[in-house]
């Protein structure tokens, strides 16, 4: 079984990249617009060596890590918050379900008007993609609780707030883990969309700076590496999670998306 | 004390007034056993849940010695699916019981029902008759003042069953302290309760005395006599016993 859990997706990696190679081989691509695979791992060697793909993937790396915290950070307590409070409900959920309808792209010369375009927008641009999908994920697995767990804690005496604590957040877990891995993937590629627009270091700057460059081996060494962190963020997340809660792993074999 | 006094229950179902629980009247002597038998939807669970103060009476009213710590156990497990077998159990206890005293209730019960191997295993782990069992075990670890009990053995094999039944009656035995078993099942009625009350259309529309010393068979004459009577009152007087 899990020898064919990384047999399956390295023969698809494989043969794409065999279809490419041939693709080019053949003539049918234009070496300028698709370089071969084989001039792509060149590129790679090289920005290695030369310690400009690290340097890049930090800068990276770090964005990504702390805008996706800070989503997490702000997306739970206010889930909780809304999800006990009506008040807050009546007077948060339209603000933030007309934020919600704004894609965070749109709001970038905004951002960049008022926080410059230092690291505060890069971060805000992250924040903003990757925000909802936690708040939602976890604000429908507190809605979602089965009542009838509900009424295990009623006959157990617990007060109001045990119940929160001991069993509507616990049976939240697996949508806000849905949420969570959403988030992380929205965080990417909207970090790469702000390094695209303003930036002096980053993948999304790296690969802009190339196609300036007119090196298309560049461009897509950067892709190629986004989408690699990409895949090891998520497996780690989910090995984090399984080895946190043993009981998600189920969900999480349901939410691989 | 636990007393039903002209107790109903009505459901409001497209424009229309059910009653699931009907002007009953009743009174649960403490450390009793007593089980209420009726087709399915005769309202006994709903009568269940009132006892629990799961439900609010419509009219009527529920008396119930607020002291009195009550266990249940539904029709399905209710298992919470993020804790073990064992955290399920200690699951009422937590914070209410110093830890030496959970962890030796949870073993008590875990014994009990015949799951003491299985503490560490998740409930998506577990088959429907060993969740219910860790149910049962949950309700007896609280050691409640009233067990209420909806069709508790209904998902177990036989042979499960019928050694769960008697662990309920050595219990009740043993610490007697009120009892209220709900069930479908006529045969179980009679093995397991002191009275049966039997049910229909909301109402309670008999009551029998088992007089028979526990535990009891259900190859005993009396229980096979009991078992055809009230069998014959529920089906309307047609004896489907050869």
């Amino acid at each position: 079984m899990s020898v064919r859990r990384i047999l399956v997706p390295t023969t698809v990696f494989a043969s794409v990249a065999a279809i490419w190679w041939l693709a080019g081989r053949a003539g049918w691509t234009n070496a300028y617009l698709l370089p071969a695979p084989s001039a792509v791992v060149d590129a790679l060697s090289e920005l290695t060596a030369s310690g400009i793909l690290l340097k890049h993937t930090l800068v990276s790396l770090q964005r990504v890590l702390l805008g996706f915290a800070l989503s997490v950070a702000l997306a739970l307590p206010l889930a909780v918050l809304m999800s006990t409070s009506r008040p807050c409900r009546a007077v948060l959920d339209p603000l933030l379900e007309f934020l919600r309808q704004v894609p965070p792209l749109a709001l970038i010369p905004l951002l960049i008007l008022w926080l410059g375009i230092g690291e505060a927008q890069k971060l805000g641009i992250i924040v903003l993609a990757s925000f909802f999908p936690v708040f939602l994920g976890f604000r429908g697995g507190i809605s979602g609780v089965d009542p009838k767990l509900i009424e295990v804690g009623r006959i157990a005496g617990l007060a109001r707030r045990e119940i929160l604590w001991r069993i509507v957040l616990p049976s939240a877990l697996p949508e806000l883990v849905v949420g969570l891995r959403i988030s992380l993937g929205y965080s990417w590629r909207a970090l790469v969309g702000a390094e695209l627009i303003a930036s002096s270091a980053g993948l999304g700057y790296m690969i802009i700076d190339a196609e300036n460059l007119a090196r298309t081996d560049i461009v897509l060494a950067g892709i190629l590496v986004i989408g690699a962190i990409g895949l090891l963020s998520d497996l780690l997340l989910r090995i984090a999670i399984s080895r946190v809660f043993p009981w998600l792993s189920a969900d999480l074999e349901a939410a691989r998306a | 004390m636990l007393e039903l006094s002209d107790v109903s229950r009505h459901y409001q179902v497209a424009g229309r007034t059910l009653s699931a629980v009907d002007g009953v009247t009743e009174h649960f002597p403490a450390g009793s056993i007593t089980t209420i038998v009726g087709r399915s939807g005769c309202g006994k669970t709903t009568l269940l849940r009132l006892l629990a103060g799961l439900t609010e009476p419509s009219s009527g009213e529920v008396r119930r010695d607020p002291s009195d710590q009550v266990g249940v156990v539904f029709q399905e497990a209710r298992l919470m699916p993020w804790l073990d077998v064992a955290d399920n159990v200690a699951f009422p206890l937590i914070g209410r019981l110093d830890r030496g005293e959970v962890a030796a209730r949870v073993e008590e019960a875990l014994m009990l029902v015949g799951l003491a191997e299985t503490r560490r295993a998740l409930p998506v782990q577990l088959s429907g008759g060993m969740a219910q069992r860790v149910a049962i075990a949950r309700a007896l670890a609280q050691q409640p003042d009233i067990l209420l009990l909806d069709e508790p053995f209904s998902a177990l094999d036989a042979f499960t069953r019928r050694k769960l039944q008697r662990t309920l009656v050595d219990i009740w035995q043993a610490r007697r302290r009120t009892v209220v078993l709900v069930t479908h099942d006529v045969e179980e009625a009679v093995l397991l309760g002191e009275r049966v009350i039997e049910m229909e259309t909301g109402r309670v529309v008999g009551r029998v005395a088992i007089d028979l010393p526990f535990p009891r068979e259900a190859t005993d004459p009396a229980v096979v006599d009991h078992r055809r009577n009230i069998l014959a009152r529920l089906v309307g007087g047609t004896d489907p016993l050869p």
